[in-house]
C-alpha cells in the first residue's frame, strides 16, 4: 500500500553550506487533486467495510492534505521556490492610523513588496459587497476595528519573512495619531419576528411572518439601537403591524395575573474563537506567462472564495487583472464555521498579484488567527416568558436580542435571524415576539459559528425553562413534555416542520435515563465538601440554510471503481465517508476515489444563475428558471449541519440513475431478461449485499461483471446533478433511455461507457416557491442531555461526573463519525460554558496578543472520558439523512448550568461560569 | 528610675508608647512597602543597602531591607514557581500553567510532560518559551504562593525547608545561581523581577549583616 | 547560525546552515517540506507539532517543534508522523486510529500519534497495572488539544492497542487481581 512521497532537496555537503531549496523532479509531484481524492485507486479503504473513514489512511500517515502543507515545490508546473506574506494589522480602533515605520526592516530584512490601502486603490481592486469595509485601513482613518489589516508584507525568501517577523512582532512599528474613539457604522441588521397563533392548532394563525413576511423597524435616526415601537413606522405598513401585535403580547406580559407567572431575565453571552487547529492559510501564484491566477485554500466555501477574487480584481487595472483563475480547495484542519465567507483568501490573492511570478504564502500564526480570524457573536439576551401556573403551559415569549457584530457585517444579519427564530427551542408558544439587531463594533468580526446564534439563544432559554420549572413548581422534565411543540405544528414563523418531530421520545429518553433518575440520591449522598447537581436540557437545531445547493458527480469504471466528486468541503465531519457510504446504497461498493471541495468538475451542466435566492421574487423565480440552464444558485458553503442531508443529495441521485439506466439494464443483460418482461421492472426489489447485487429468484451478480457488461453495452456509466434545496428540495423530469426520470435535482448529465458527459434537457422544473423564504426552517433535529456535575465547595472545582446524550438524525450514513460529532459537539459545549471567553475590544484577541494558554479550549481532563454516553435514535422507516453537527452542541451548554443550579442553589445568567465564579457564590 | 510608682507608670507607658508608635511606623512602613513588593510593574528598580542606612535600629533596618528584597521574591517570575500546589503559575497573571503540568516525583513533571520537554536550557524568544538548564518546580517546603514576607523570610532562613543552607550559601544562591538569574532575564513577553541579581544579592548580603531579621 | 545535523526517522540530514532562531517547526515544513508534524498555535499549548526525540540513554520523549530552536537540535535524532509506518505498513497506532474513528479533521493527530507511541515505549520498559492504565493514558494525552473529537476515540485507540499486547504493556495479573 502506497504511501504520500516525499522529495527531498539533494543537500550540497561540499561546503555545508544549503543549496537552493527546490525539490528533485517537481513534475514528479502529484497533482494537487490526486493528493486529494482519497483513499486512492488501488489503495486501502477502510471505509470499505465500515472499518474506518474514506480520509483516513492519509491523515494517519500525515499526507499533505491541508493548505498549511503545501508550498510551491509541492505542485507540478509551478516555481519552485515560495515567498512568504506577512499581513499587518492594527491592534488599535480608536486613533488615526498614520502608517507604519519599517525602518527596523532595514538592509536584508527589507520586504520585496509591500502592498496598503493605497496600492489597492491604484490598481482599481473592489471589495466583494459580503466583505465591505476597506481591506486596508487608509491612512488618516481610524480603523473600523481591532485587526484591520493595515498592510501586506511579501518576503522573497522564507528566512527574511522569519527574521522580519520576529522583528516586527511587538507592533509597535504600527503607528497611530490622534485620539478620535470608535467608529460608528450602522448596524448590520435589524428585524422583528411576531407570531400569534389562532384560537386552535388547526386555526389559521392570527399573524405570522410566513403569511405576512418578515419586517425591520424603519431606520428613522442615527441611533445604535433601533427604534422598535409601532409609531416609529408608518401606520398600516408591515413592520407597525407586526409590531402592534407584538406590543400587545409584551402587555400582556406585563399585566400582573396571579394566574400567570411571569418571569423577566437577562442572560449574556461571550465571545469565542472556533479555535480550529490549522490557522488559516493559503498559497497563490500569478504565472503572468498564461495570465493565470493560480491558488490553493482551505475554506468552507470554495464557490464563493473563487467568486470573491474575481470580484476582487475583476475590474483592476493591467497587469492586476487574470484571465483565468485556477482554485484548488484542500481538505480543513477544522472548520466550525469560521472559514466559511472569510476574507483571507482576497488577501492571499493579492500577495499574489502584487508579486507575480512568485507564489507566494500567507499564513496566520495563533496570534493572528486570535486576532482575525471569524468569532461567535456575543449577546444581550432581554426575555419575558409567561406561563399559565395551573396548566404549566407557556402563554407568551417576548425577547430583546443585541449582538456583538464586530468590525465587518459577514453574516451578522442572518446569525440574528436565524437566533431569535430559534429562540422558543422545542416549544409550542401561542404568542411570541422577538426582536433582535446586529450592531456594529471594533472588536474582532463575528460571524458563522456552530450553532449560528441559536446556541446562545437556546442555552438562554433552557436556563429560563429550567428556573420557570423551579418557580411554579414543575417537574423540569414534564414542564417541557407539556410545551413541547407536536409534529405538523406551527414554529415561531407559523410553518410546520417538514421532518420528523421526536420531541416526546428525546424526552422520555431523558426521564427514564439513570442520571435522572438518580439525581435524588446522588445529591443527598455527596461527600462532605462536595456539592452534586443534575441538569437537563433539550434542543432543537435546524439545519440547511434556506438556499443550499448539492453538486454530485459519480462514476464507475469498468472494473466497478466508483468515483465521486463532489462540492461540499471536508473540515472533519467525514463527508467523503459520508458520500461514499450513500453512494454504496444504490451502486454496492464503496468508492475509492473521493474527491470534495470540488466547484470545476460540473462544467457539463452548464449551469447559470443570477439574483438572490433569497430575496427575489416568485415572478422573477419563474422567468429565471425558463432557461434550461438557470439554477437559483450554482453552489454553496458548506455549514448549517448539512453534510448528510444536501452534501451527499445530488451524489445520491446520480448514483441511482446510474443504478436505474446502467447497472440495471446491465443486470438484466446478464440474466437475460428482455425489457419487456414484469421482472425488468423490479428494481425496487433489488439489493447489495458484499457486493452482490440481489434479487429474489435471480442468480446473484457480483458488482465488477455488472459494471463490465454496462460499459460493453454503453449504458449510463456515469452520471452529474444539481440539486437546490430553499426548505424542500427542487425538482425536475428528464428523458432517459426512452424513460421520463422524475427526481429531487434540477440538473442532469449522463456519460455511457467511457464516453463523455452530456447534459440533458430538463422538463418541468419546480423550485420551491420564494415564499418559502418567509419560514425559519422546515429541517430539524433533536438533541437532549443530562449531565451530573461534582463542585468542591472549597474550591469551586468542579468535574463532571456523568453525561448522557440523546439525539435523532434521520439515517446515520457513518454511524461512527455521527458518535465522533456527539462527543466534540459534547466538548465543545462544555468549553463554551465553563472555559472560554474573549474580552471585547482592547484587552480582547484584536491586540493581537492572545493565544491558547490565555485561552482554555477543553481538554481531556475536562471531561468525563469514560462517563458520557452517547444515543442515537434509530431512524423512522425510510427516513432520510438529517442534520446534527450543531445540535449535538447546544444543549450541553444550558444542562450544565441548570446542574450547577442544582448543585449550588445559584442560577448564573451569563457565560463562561468558571471556578473562580462558582467559588465566590458558594464562599 | 526613681522609686515613685507613678513616674515607673509614667515612663513604663512613656515606654510602651514608643515601642507601639515604633511598631505603628514599622507596620505602616511594611504594608506600604509591601503593597509596593508586590507590584510587578517594571517600575524602579531595587533600593541600594546604603538607602536603608538611615534606620537606626538594626532589627529594623534588616527587616526593612528585607521587604525590599521581597520585591524580588514575591515577583511573578519567582513565585510562578514557588507555588503552594503542585502545579506551577504562568505570566504577569500568575495563571495556572497551561498545558496542566504537575510537579511529580522529582519536581521535573510528570512522566509525559518533563519541565525539558518544552523549556530548555535557555530562552528560546521566538516562541517566548522560557528556558534555564535546571527548570523545574521548587519543592514543597519551598513554596511561597500565599504567604506572607515573614513568613517566607522564616522559611528561606530554616535549614530543615531552605535545602540545607546556610545564610551565607542563601546569599551565594540570591547573588549567583543561574535559574534564580533567570528572573531578571526571563525572555520575551515576560516582565523582568524588580532590579537585578547583583542588587539583589547586595541586598540578601546586607540583610544578613544586619542580622537577618524577618519583618513581621 | 548553526551548522546543523540531525537525524530524521533514521535517516541524516545536513549539515544545513540555520538562523538560530529557526524553529524545529519551519526546519520541517520550510526546509524540508515534512509537512506531516503540523503548526497549531507556537506556544507549546496544543502539541500538533510534537515529534519524538530519541535521548542517548534509550528513551525518548515528545518536544513541541514549534518551541524549540532547529539548532538545539545539532547532533540529535527524532521521529516524526512520516517514519510510523514501515515499509508501508501502518503501525499499530496508526491502524488503530483508523477503525476507532479517532479523528476527525485530522490535523492534530500526528501530535497524538507521536505521543501514544512515546507512552508505548514507555510502558514497554515500565508496564503499568491494568487497573492505572486509562489514569496512565489520560496523564500521557493531556497536553494535547483536539477541537473536533472530545478526546475519547483516540484514548480508546490506544487503550485497545495496550489491551492488545498485555504483556508487552501491563504488569502480570497478580493472583486474584481482575484484568
Amino acid at each position: 500500500m502506497r504511501l504520500s512521497r516525499r522529495e527531498f532537496v539533494k543537500w550540497s555537503t561540499a561546503s555545508g553550506i544549503t543549496v537552493a531549496l527546490s525539490r528533485l523532479a517537481p513534475a514528479q509531484e502529484p497533482p494537487f487533486a490526486a493528493r486529494e481524492t482519497l483513499p486512492g485507486a488501488g489503495r486501502w479503504n477502510p471505509a470499505a467495510d465500515g472499518k474506518g473513514r474514506i480520509d483516513g489512511v492519509a491523515k494517519a500517515a500525515g499526507a499533505k492534505l491541508y493548505a498549511s502543507d503545501f508550498r510551491a515545490a509541492d505542485l507540478p508546473g509551478w516555481p519552485a521556490s515560495t515567498s512568504h506574506a506577512l499581513l499587518i494589522r492594527a491592534p488599535d480602533a480608536t486613533h488615526v492610523y498614520t502608517g507604519i515605520d519599517l525602518a527596523r526592516l532595514q538592509g536584508a530584512l527589507k520586504p520585496s513588496v509591500v502592498v496598503d490601502a493605497a496600492e489597492l486603490a491604484r490598481i482599481g481592486a473592489r471589495v466583494p459587497q459580503f466583505y465591505a469595509g476597506d481591506l486596508f485601513c487608509p491612512i488618516g482613518r481610524t480603523p473600523i476595528y481591532l485587526g484591520q489589516p493595515v498592510a501586506l508584507l511579501i518576503f522573497e525568501k522564507f528566512d527574511t519573512f522569519d527574521q522580519a517577523r520576529l522583528v516586527l512582532r511587538d507592533g509597535a512599528f504600527v503607528q497611530f495619531g490622534g485620539e478620535t474613539g470608535p467608529v460608528s457604522l450602522p448596524n448590520y441588521g435589524a428585524f422583528r419576528f411576531t407570531r400569534v397563533a389562532g384560537p386552535s392548532s388547526d386555526a389559521p394563525d392570527i399573524y405570522s411572518p410566513a403569511q405576512a413576511g418578515w419586517v425591520s423597524p424603519p431606520h428613522v435616526q442615527n441611533t445604535q439601537l433601533p427604534a422598535w415601537s409601532p409609531s416609529a413606522a408608518a401606520p398600516g405598513s408591515p413592520y407597525a403591524k407586526a409590531a402592534q401585535y407584538g406590543e400587545q403580547i409584551r402587555a400582556e406580559l406585563r399585566n400582573d395575573k396571579a394566574d400567570v407567572l411571569v418571569l423577566e431575565r437577562e442572560f449574556q453571552t461571550q465571545s469565542v474563537d472556533p479555535m480550529f487547529l490549522e490557522p488559516e492559510c493559503g498559497l497563490a501564484w500569478y504565472d503572468t506567462g498564461r495570465g493565470a491566477l493560480e491558488f490553493v485554500v482551505g475554506v468552507q466555501s470554495p464557490y464563493e472564495a473563487g467568486e470573491s477574487i474575481a470580484y476582487l480584481l475583476g475590474e483592476a487595472r493591467a497587469p492586476f487583472k487574470p484571465k483565468r483563475i485556477n482554485a484548488q480547495f484542500a481538505y480543513m484542519g477544522g472548520g466550525f464555521g469560521g472559514r466559511d465567507h472569510t476574507p483571507f483568501p482576497l488577501y492571499v490573492a493579492l500577495a499574489a498579484m502584487f508579486f507575480p511570478g512568485h507564489p507566494v504564502r500567507l499564513a496566520h500564526d495563533r496570534y493572528a488567527q486570535f486576532q482575525a480570524g471569524i468569532k461567535r457573536h456575543r449577546f444581550d439576551m432581554h426575555t419575558r416568558i409567561g406561563i399559565d401556573r395551573a396548566s404549566g403551559e407557556i402563554t407568551a415569549f417576548a425577547a430583546d436580542h443585541v449582538l456583538d457584530g464586530g468590525g465587518l457585517a459577514n453574516y451578522s444579519a442572518n446569525v440574528a435571524t436565524v437566533a431569535a427564530t430559534a429562540a422558543i427551542g422545542i416549544y409550542d408558544i401561542p404568542k411570541v415576539d422577538v426582536t433582535t439587531v446586529a450592531l456594529h463594533t471594533r472588536g474582532v468580526t463575528a460571524g458563522s459559528m456552530r450553532g449560528y446564534g441559536t446556541l446562545q439563544t437556546m442555552t438562554a432559554l433552557e436556563v429560563l425553562i429550567d428556573e420557570v420549572a423551579h418557580a411554579l413548581p414543575l417537574d423540569r422534565i414534564e414542564l417541557r413534555r407539556r410545551n413541547a411543540l407536536k409534529p405538523g405544528g406551527r414554529t415561531m414563523t407559523g410553518n410546520p416542520y417538514s421532518v420528523s418531530v421526536r420531541t416526546a421520545e428525546i424526552l422520555d429518553k431523558l426521564e427514564t435515563h439513570p442520571i435522572w433518575q438518580q439525581r435524588g440520591e446522588e445529591k443527598a449522598r455527596a461527600q462532605a465538601g462536595r456539592l452534586s447537581g443534575t441538569g437537563v436540557a433539550c434542543a432543537t437545531k435546524d439545519y440547511g440554510t434556506g438556499a443550499d445547493c448539492s453538486l454530485g458527480r459519480v462514476e464507475i469504471g469498468p472494473d466497478g471503481r466508483i468515483a465521486i466528486y463532489c462540492d461540499h468541503v471536508e473540515m472533519g465531519t467525514g463527508i467523503g465517508t459520508a458520500l461514499a457510504n450513500r453512494v454504496a446504497v444504490q451502486l454496492g461498493s464503496v468508492a475509492d476515489e473521493v474527491s470534495v471541495a470540488r466547484v470545476d468538475t460540473f462544467g457539463a451542466l452548464a449551469l447559470v444563475t443570477s439574483g438572490d435566492p433569497y430575496t427575489m421574487t416568485q415572478a422573477a423565480q419563474d422567468a429565471a428558471q425558463r432557461n434550461p440552464a438557470w439554477v437559483p444558485a450554482i453552489s454553496t458553503a458548506t455549514t448549517a449541519s448539512i453534510g448528510a442531508h444536501v452534501g451527499t443529495h445530488a451524489a445520491a441521485a446520480a448514483a441511482r440513475v446510474i443504478f436505474r439506466f446502467g447497472l440495471w439494464p446491465a443486470a438484466l443483460d446478464l440474466w437475460r431478461i428482455a425489457p419487456s418482461d414484469a421482472k425488468a421492472r423490479q428494481w425496487d426489489a433489488a439489493q447489495w449485499k458484499d457486493g452482490q447485487l440481489l434479487v429474489p429468484g435471480l442468480a446473484p451478480l457480483p458488482l465488477p461483471a455488472i459494471a463490465q457488461r454496462a460499459h460493453a453495452r454503453n449504458f449510463v456509466t456515469g452520471a452529474m446533478a444539481h440539486a437546490f434545496s430553499r426548505w424542500a428540495w427542487s425538482q425536475a423530469s428528464f428523458a432517459i433511455d426512452g424513460q421520463t426520470w422524475t427526481a429531487d435535482i434540477d440538473a442532469l448529465a449522463v456519460k455511457r461507457g467511457v464516453g463523455t458527459f452530456r447534459r440533458l434537457d430538463r422538463t418541468n422544473v419546480k423550485f420551491p416557491p420564494t415564499d418559502f423564504n418567509r419560514f425559519g426552517t422546515t429541517y430539524t433535529s433533536l438533541c437532549g442531555t443530562l449531565v451530573r456535575i461534582e463542585i468542591e465547595r472549597a474550591t469551586g472545582a468542579h468535574r463532571i461526573a456523568k453525561a448522557y446524550s440523546v439525539f435523532e438524525c434521520g439515517q446515520a450514513l457513518v454511524p461512527e463519525v455521527v458518535r465522533g460529532q456527539a462527543q466534540g459537539g459534547f466538548a465543545m459545549g462544555v468549553g463554551y460554558a465553563l472555559l472560554e471567553s474573549l474580552p471585547p475590544f482592547e484587552g480582547g484577541p484584536g491586540n493581537g496578543r492572545w493565544n491558547l494558554g490565555r485561552y482554555l479550549i477543553a481538554r481531556g481532563s475536562d471531561l468525563p472520558l469514560r462517563d458520557l454516553e452517547i444515543e442515537m435514535l434509530p431512524p423512522l422507516p425510510n427516513e432520510a439523512p438529517k442534520g446534527i453537527a450543531e445540535v449535538v452542541m447546544i444543549p450541553v451548554v444550558p444542562a450544565l448550568l441548570n446542574a450547577i443550579f442544582d448543585a449550588t442553589g445559584h442560577r448564573f445568567h451569563s457565560l463562561p461560569v468558571t471556578q473562580p465564579m462558582i467559588r465566590g457564590v458558594l464562599s | 528610675m526613681s522609686g515613685d510608682p507613678k513616674g515607673r507608670a509614667d515612663a513604663t507607658l512613656r515606654s510602651k508608647l514608643h515601642v507601639a508608635s515604633v511598631l505603628a511606623l514599622a507596620t505602616v512602613l511594611l504594608t506600604a512597602l509591601t503593597a509596593h513588593a508586590v507590584n510587578d510593574g517594571a517600575s524602579g528598580g531595587l533600593a541600594s543597602p546604603e538607602s536603608f542606612a538611615s534606620i537606626d535600629d538594626t532589627a529594623a533596618r534588616s527587616a526593612a531591607i528585607f521587604i525590599e528584597l521581597g520585591k524580588v521574591l514575591t515577583h511573578a517570575r519567582c513565585v510562578n514557581c514557588h507555588p503552594a500546589g503542585d502545579r506551577p503559575r504562568q505570566g504577569e497573571q500568575r495563571r495556572l500553567h497551561q498545558p496542566p503540568v504537575e510537579r511529580g516525583p522529582d519536581g521535573l513533571g510528570l512522566a509525559a510532560m518533563r519541565c525539558s520537554n518544552c523549556h530548555q536550557e535557555k530562552n528560546f524568544d521566538p516562541a517566548r518559551m522560557p528556558g534555564n538548564p535546571h527548570w523545574q518546580l521548587a519543592p514543597h517546603e519551598m513554596a511561597w504562593e500565599g504567604k506572607s514576607l515573614g513568613e517566607i523570610c522564616a522559611q528561606i532562613k530554616d535549614r530543615d525547608r531552605n535545602g540545607g543552607r546556610s545564610l551565607e550559601d542563601l546569599v551565594h544562591h540570591i547573588d549567583s545561581d543561574s535559574l534564580v538569574g533567570w528572573a531578571w532575564a526571563p525572555g520575551y513577553g515576560r516582565h523582568p523581577a524588580t532590579g537585578s541579581q547583583k542588587e539583589a544579592g547586595a541586598l540578601a548580603e546586607a540583610w544578613v549583616k544586619a542580622g537577618a531579621v524577618c519583618p513581621q | 547560525m548553526t551548522a546543523l545535523r540531525i537525524t530524521i526517522n533514521g535517516r541524516s540530514y545536513g549539515p544545513v546552515e540555520v538562523h538560530d532562531d529557526l524553529t524545529l517547526n519551519d526546519f520541517l515544513r520550510e526546509y524540508l517540506g515534512l509537512t506531516g508534524t503540523k503548526f497549531g498555535c507556537g506556544a507549546a499549548q496544543c502539541l500538533c507539532c510534537a515529534v519524538i526525540v530519541d535521548d542517548p540513554d534509550g528513551t525518548s520523549h515528545t518536544s513541541p517543534s514549534c518551541a524549540v530552536s532547529a539548532a538545539s537540535f545539532n547532533g540529535k535524532s527524532i521521529r516524526t508522523v512520516e517514519g510510523h509506518a514501515k515499509d508501508g505498513e501502518l503501525s499499530a497506532l496508526q491502524k488503530a486510529f483508523i477503525e476507532h474513528f479517532a479523528f476527525q479533521c485530522g490535523y492534530c493527530t500526528p501530535g497524538f500519534l507521536n505521543e501514544a507511541q512515546v507512552l508505548l515505549e514507555r510502558l514497554a520498559r515500565k508496564p503499568v497495572a491494568r487497573g492505572e492504565l486509562e489514569k496512565t493514558i489520560a496523564e500521557a494525552l493531556d497536553g494535547h488539544l483536539c477541537r473536533c473529537t472530545g478526546y475519547i476515540k483516540y484514548h480508546e485507540a490506544v487503550r485497545d492497542v495496550i489491551l492488545a499486547e498485555p504483556g508487552r504493556y501491563l504488569l502480570a495479573k497478580a493472583a486474584g487481581e481482575l484484568q
